[in-house]
């Protein structure tokens, strides 16, 4: 009859106190294994729509800062480059997978006909303006990174090499469905045509000199963006519009487009000399758009931490994932709300289960002093006790372990869709990474689990709880005395 | 001398002053004798008695258990070790049935006790007179002469020589008060324990070997 089975007695030969105690406990599990549940659900959700948008980085100016800034300060302003230099530097860190800064301009042509769309064909929007209906877009990193992070993928012929991108040679890689459009293969040459107009009068345009582009077509590129295979997609509009900019997107070497650059403000300054301090310096015609893969989303805010004190003024580092926050709004409010109700239902479970034993070992008061007159040992009556309120508490988790969980996904399903009614307008962030996430995906991506993740967390929160909560009275027991309860 | 109670003093705080229960109460008692301590209500005997079973600390004195003082054992071992303790109400465990009680401080103390306790524990309660079919009875199924008996079955259990108790017929009729004063007896005279009983009756007084009267916290033995 030692104090263990004391504890198991306690239990069997006290049914009613028993139920009550494990009715409590699987009332406030409940609680406490929901709010668990859809926690570990909402992080899952965080972690993989954070993975989801990637780990690029970029460097952009602040706003925010600027828009904050005074009169005076604003007419001071003055906002140096990121020079190569610099983005060398940071590309050398050991959180960067790979890194490219590149240079784009819009670009027409005589002799190509861009992709306009598969429906819109027939009805061609004629524009009898000038047309710059192509982007040239300069890249450094040879395997070109919009390929490495499946923005595109290579159909045909090959990707740049080092030799071509350091010489700024004449090849490019177009998109599969201007090629088709224009009948063009790997190996054919295409011709852009960089032409130079003055807008500054009248609102005519007149051309002041304008020079062919030729260039070797290496390879052919497919979109690869995962709304592609949707067809008919809600968000139709936006969506086609940035697919036919990006099927008109010519890839170069950065060097071709900065000779272009260069060619068409030369030229300018021709006609009109106020720009002429412009030239000054080759460097000021180069703005680069560098963009940064890290190896890993964990190294995100270390990555900043480390940059930032390397960038000029006013600069900072954004990250694809920072953007989780402007589509995860459903989400966000789940997971803060079900951190509350974790939060007020581990205090009601101490409160309430404290209370309870507390009034149980009250009840047994004269059983306790018996054992103390015997000559056992506080800390095993404490035992005792502990033991039963613990193996009552276990069978109470392991209950509420799956009504809790089972709970959560009725409950979350209702929140979601009540929450979902008040970001009706889909949020979806056309930023510079281009990533197409949306609130729906975001929505998609939750679920509520029964893993052993969400198990763990539960018993150990659980049993954690009902410990406390038994460890309050329990001092009621050591201050026990023995001979005022029996003589 | 198994016992010995040296200068035990003992007060409770009135105000400003102090209202002595027992004040240089000494006494000694042996093994193979049955001692009553005899005095009327509120005379301090259940104090004397909880300073003796270690449930209680005097305010100056020792009390010397085979002449080591019990402080010094640490009154918890003491009191699981070396002493059985009867009490006026029983003070038995409702949820558990006689012999599980019974069992009760066979766990708890360090005393050496055969294998088979639970054997020892329904032999020892059909020696004290509770046969088999009752042993396994919740106690509260019991009377009180039957509950009382397995009490005395419990301060038996653990194999001590000191039995102390504490008015053990206080809530019993004349019949069974003499049954079990009869037991108490035969553990001073046949198992050589030493029996302290505290009683307010004459009658019981008479029937032991010795007698201390407690009056006015003073201990006087008789003849
Ligand atoms: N907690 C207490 N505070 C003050 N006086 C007490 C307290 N407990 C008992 N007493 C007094 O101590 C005296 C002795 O009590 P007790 O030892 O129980 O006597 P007995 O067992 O002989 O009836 C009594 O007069 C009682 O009123
Ligand atoms: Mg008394």
């Amino acid at each position: 009859m030692n104090f263990i089975k004391r504890g198991l007695l306690g239990i069997t030969r006290k049914k009613g106190k028993s139920l009550i105690l494990l009715a409590v406990i699987f009332i406030l599990g409940n609680l406490i294994s929901g709010a668990i549940s859809i926690q570990q659900a909402t992080n899952n959700v965080e972690s993989t729509i954070k993975e989801r948008l990637g780990t690029a980085a970029m460097l952009e100016v602040d706003y925010e800062e600027i828009e904050a800034m005074s009169e005076e300060e604003w007419m001071e302003l003055e906002i140096s480059n990121i020079d190569i230099d610099l983005i060398k530097q940071i590309g050398g860190l050991s959180y960067v997978k790979y890194y490219d800064y590149s240079m784009s301009t819009a670009i027409g042509s005589e002799s190509l006909e861009s992709y306009q769309g598969e429906e819109t064909e027939e009805e061609h929007i004629i524009w009898d303006g000038p047309s710059m209906e192509f982007t040239l877009k300069g890249i450094n990193y040879a395997p070109v990174v919009d390929f490495e992070e499946q923005k595109g993928k290579l159909v045909d012929g090959r990707v740049f090499t080092t030799d071509e991108v350091e010489n700024g040679s004449a090849v490019a890689i177009i998109s599969n469905k201007l090629a088709e459009k224009n009948n063009l293969n790997v190996g054919d040459t295409l011709t852009l045509n960089n032409a130079v107009y003055d807008y500054s009068e009248s609102g005519e345009e007149e051309l002041i000199a304008s020079r062919d582009v030729i260039l070797e077509i290496i390879g052919l590129f497919e979109p690869q963006s995962a709304k592609e295979d949707k067809g008919e997609s809600s968000d139709g509009g936006m969506m086609d519009f940035m697919d036919i900019d990006y099927q008109n997107t010519v890839y170069v070497p950065n060097e071709v487009v900065s000779s272009e650059e260069r060619y068409y403000w030369e030229e300018y300054v021709k006609f009109d000399n106020d720009y002429a301090d412009m030239l000054v310096e080759d460097d000021d015609l180069e703005y680069y758009t560098p963009i940064f893969f890290l190896n890993n989303q964990e190294d995100t805010e270390a990555f900043k931490e480390e940059v930032m004190p390397l960038l000029p003024e006013l600069y900072l580092v954004v990250n694809a994932s920072d953007q989780y926050e402007d589509i995860a709004g459903p989400i966000e409010s789940m997971s803060k709300i079900s951190g509350y109700v974790l939060l007020v239902a581990v205090i009601a479970t101490v409160l309430i289960i404290g209370l309870v034993v507390l009034l149980f070992l009250r009840d047994r008061k004269r059983e306790l002093g018996i054992y103390l007159s015997l000559g056992e040992r506080r800390s095993r009556v404490v035992g005792q006790i502990l033991i039963e309120v613990m193996i009552i508490g276990m069978i109470g988790i392991s209950l509420s372990l799956f009504t809790g969980n089972f709970l959560a996904q009725g409950v979350s399903e209702t929140m979601l869709e009540a929450e979902h009614d008040q970001f009706q307008e889909d949020m979806m962030v056309y930023n510079e990474f281009e990533i197409d996430l949306t609130t729906d995906d975001v929505l998609e991506s939750y679920e509520i689990q029964l893993n052993s993740n969400y198990i763990v967390m539960f018993y150990v929160v659980g049993l954690l709880t009902i410990l406390v909560s038994t460890v309050i009275p329990l001092t009621y027991i050591v201050r026990l005395n023995p001979k005022k309860i029996m003589m | 001398m198994i016992l010995e109670a040296k200068d035990l003093n003992y007060f409770y705080q009135d105000g400003e002053n102090r209202r002595y229960i027992l004040k240089d109460t000494s006494a000694s008692f042996e093994k193979g004798k049955f001692y009553t301590i005899l005095g009327q209500s509120g005379s301090g005997k259940t104090s004397f008695l909880a300073l003796l079973s270690a449930l209680d600390s005097p305010h100056s004195g020792t009390v010397l258990f085979n002449e080591q003082d019990i402080k010094q054992i640490g009154y918890e071992k003491y009191r699981r070790n070396n002493v059985g303790i009867i009490f006026q109400s029983y003070n038995l465990i409702p949820t558990l049935t006689a012999v599980e009680n019974v069992l009760v401080p066979m766990s708890i103390t360090e005393n050496e006790l055969p294998e088979d306790k639970k054997t020892v524990a329904y032999n020892l309660l059909d020696y004290i007179g509770i046969v088999k079919s009752k042993a396994d009875r919740f106690v509260n199924k019991l009377s009180g002469g039957e509950q009382q008996r397995v009490a005395i079955a419990r301060a038996l259990a653990t194999n001590v020589e000191l039995i102390l108790a504490d008015e053990p017929t206080g809530n019993l009729d004349e019949e069974m008060e003499q049954e079990i004063i009869d037991i108490f007896k035969k553990l001073a005279h046949e198992h050589q324990k030493c029996v302290i009983v505290v009683t307010h009756s004459n009658e019981i007084a008479l029937q032991s070997d010795q007698t201390f009267s407690l009056k006015k916290g003073v201990l006087t033995a008789d003849e």
